[in-house]
């Protein structure tokens, strides 16, 4: 079957199966290997992306689903040359080891910070919580959070709604 | 009478390691925040990690596991699964007679687990299955049929160690044995005012690294050298290991470590690497094989469940005497860094505490759990579950402030370790214990 959908912007025509996940549709027939897979079960949040402006992990999501919808992936959201603020202050407060929860890290923190631009460090534990890292203890990513509230303060969000 | 243990000062006049003054700090770097090199690459989805590698013409890998922890295979049937459409290749012990058995310390894991031959745990591989898609290696795998003459699966380390017990392995079931000797233990619990025994047990842990293991391979024919793109930690170890197998010249093996997504010690063992060379070399064309969770979990090395058996002597006034231990670590069907995790585990049996007389004894023992190997502190976290309690358990026998009763024991410049190593500079243990008293608000006092 065929699907199309808006993929960080662009239009997107993807021959796909029933069975294929959202996740596969990314990384394998688009080439967006940002995307992660560490369960496969909707449990560690690696392979979170946002659709429709919701929170997903595109693993739990039949690509036939994603049919006529909108996918922001890590790739969509900044370049090495034009980092979004929140990419920024992963880098600057030291937040990223391995580096593998880190795609779906910042973009449930994109989601976070759209709906609440100032929020309290619960707050941020509480938006992160569906987003497992094993290296970090979390601390610095909450850090990171905090830093890209205050460099977004005062800017539109970039989310429409 | 126990006596303060302090040679700091002898150890200040008359070494140059342990010089109280400052280091001269690098301008540069220590003692400032530095941005990580690779921070960019993983914060845009750039970094490539292994299974983000993909080749034109690529294969992808399943495995057959075992069906039974412990069990001969009797037969194994591949005629259904080479029918499914884009099946090229399903790979058996007989495929590859030459292969050798592999392992970090003691090279006892079978690539492939032939016919005649025993699985030991879950998580051996009985077939390797090559196709066009993930999705066809995954049904011909299913298809996979195996017949079995079940053993007695043995889960205890206990039961293992039992004269009638199966021996999982030609050499029985106990792996290695070590020895710890310190002072004289005897004469340290006639010096004791109260002794305290017991038993402690620790569990199962996976390191549990957000990347699951995966690789990609690619034979040069040209050159007669496989490139193996697979997360490890140990790239010389396992090539060595790889070419031995294989019966290969180590510059026939190249490992190219892409981005690694965690790894805790879970990565140090041998994967998928093996399984990916063989059918890279067989087929000719680029081969990948990702592990899922499950697979993970059930396949590679884990922390050791270890049983410490920690008996302790103590003086009224509140100094360590002796310490006599026994370590029995569960190091399940394969060697992996087993020998090397459970006697680090009996060299910190006292922890940070001065004890001049300890004796003890560590087994690693076989079972047919998942393997254990490594993870970070290597046996220690298991010894400290252990030697913290017994202080915890001393300091309430004896009345004492569990913090001051630490503080009166701890390691400085000089003390000596249970397995005789002079610590010469660094000792950090009483600025340690004293920050945990500062930052947890502890008020002092006892629970008597």
């Amino acid at each position: 079957m065929k699907i199309s959908l808006t993929v960080n912007g662009q239009l997107r025509e993807v021959e796909i199966t029933p069975y294929t996940r959202l996740l596969d549709l990314l990384r394998e027939d688009l080439g967006l290997t940002g995307t992660k897979e560490g369960c496969g079960k909707g449990e560690c949040g690696a392979c979170t992306v946002i659709m429709d402006g919701e929170l997903v992990a595109s693993c739990l999501v039949p690509a036939p689903q994603a049919d006529g919808s909108e996918v922001l992936t890590i790739e969509g959201l900044g370049s090495r040359d034009n980092l979004h603020p929140i990419q920024e202050s992963f880098v600057e407060t030291g937040a990223v080891q391995c580096g593998f929860c880190i795609p779906g890290m910042i973009l449930a923190s994109k989601k976070l910070l759209d709906e609440n631009p100032h929020p309290a460090e619960e707050e941020i534990r509480l938006g992160l919580s569906g987003n497992i890292c094993r290296c970090t203890g979390y601390a610095k990513i909450i850090d990171a959070v905090m830093m890209a509230a205050e460099k977004m303060d005062g800017r539109e969000s970039d989310q429409d709604g | 009478m126990g006596k303060k243990y302090n040679v700091k000062d002898y150890y200040c006049k008359h070494t140059t390691r342990c010089s109280t003054e400052g280091r001269k700090k690098s301008k540069r770097f220590v003692g400032h925040n530095v941005l990580k090199a690779d921070a960019w690459d993983k914060v845009t989805g750039d970094a490539v990690y292994p299974d983000d590698i993909s080749f034109d013409d690529m294969l992808h890998i399943k495995v057959k596991r075992a069906v039974h922890p412990h069990a001969v295979l009797k037969n194994i049937d591949i005629s259904k699964a080479l029918k499914v459409s884009g099946v090229v290749d399903i790979i058996t012990a007989e495929d590859i007679p030459e292969v050798r058995q592999y392992g970090l310390i003691v090279r006892d894991q079978p690539v492939l687990v032939g016919v005649g031959e025993k699985m030991r745990y879950l998580g051996d591989a009985l077939a390797v299955v090559v196709a066009e898609s993930k999705e066809a290696a995954k049904k011909a795998r299913d298809l996979i049929k195996v017949k079995v003459e079940e053993l007695e699966v043995i889960t205890d380390p206990f039961r293992a160690m039992e004269d009638d017990a199966p021996s999982i392995h030609p050499d029985g079931n106990i792996l290695i044995t070590h020895h710890l000797d310190k002072g004289d233990v005897e004469k340290g619990f006639a010096n004791s005012d109260i002794i305290v025994e017991n038993k402690y047990q620790t569990q199962f842990i996976d390191q549990l690294p957000m990347q699951n293991e995966s690789g990609a391979a690619f034979y040069d024919e040209r050159k007669g050298v496989v490139n193996i793109w697979a997360s490890t930690q140990w790239l010389h170890d396992i090539q060595a290991d790889v070419a031995q197998s294989l019966r290969l010249a180590k510059n026939q093996v190249r490992i190219i470590q892409p981005t690694i997504g965690g790894a805790f010690g879970k990565k140090e063992d041998v994967s998928v690497h093996i399984h990916l060379a063989i059918a890279a070399i067989r087929t000719g064309r680029p081969v990948k094989f990702t592990y899922t969770r499950e697979e993970s979990m059930i396949t590679q090395s884990k922390r050791h469940p270890i049983t410490i058996y920690a008996k302790t002597g103590v003086s009224k006034d509140g100094y360590l005497q002796a310490w006599e231990t026994k370590f029995i670590g569960d190091t399940g069907a394969y060697a992996s860094s087993g020998p090397a995790v459970v006697h680090k585990g009996m060299y910190h049996c006292t922890g940070p505490y001065n004890c001049e007389n300890v004796r003890g004894v560590s087994h690693a023992v076989y079972t047919n759990n998942t393997f254990c190997g490594a993870m970070r502190g290597f046996g220690t976290t298991q010894a400290a579950f252990a030697y913290e309690s017994q202080i915890d358990i001393i300091a309430h026998k004896l009345g004492m402030d569990p913090a001051e009763f630490r503080k009166q024991n701890i390691y400085e410049i000089g003390s000596t370790t249970p397995n005789g190593q002079q610590l010469n500079h660094s000792v950090n243990a009483r600025e340690t214990i004293e920050s945990a008293v500062e930052l947890s608000g502890w008020k002092g006092g006892n629970s008597k």
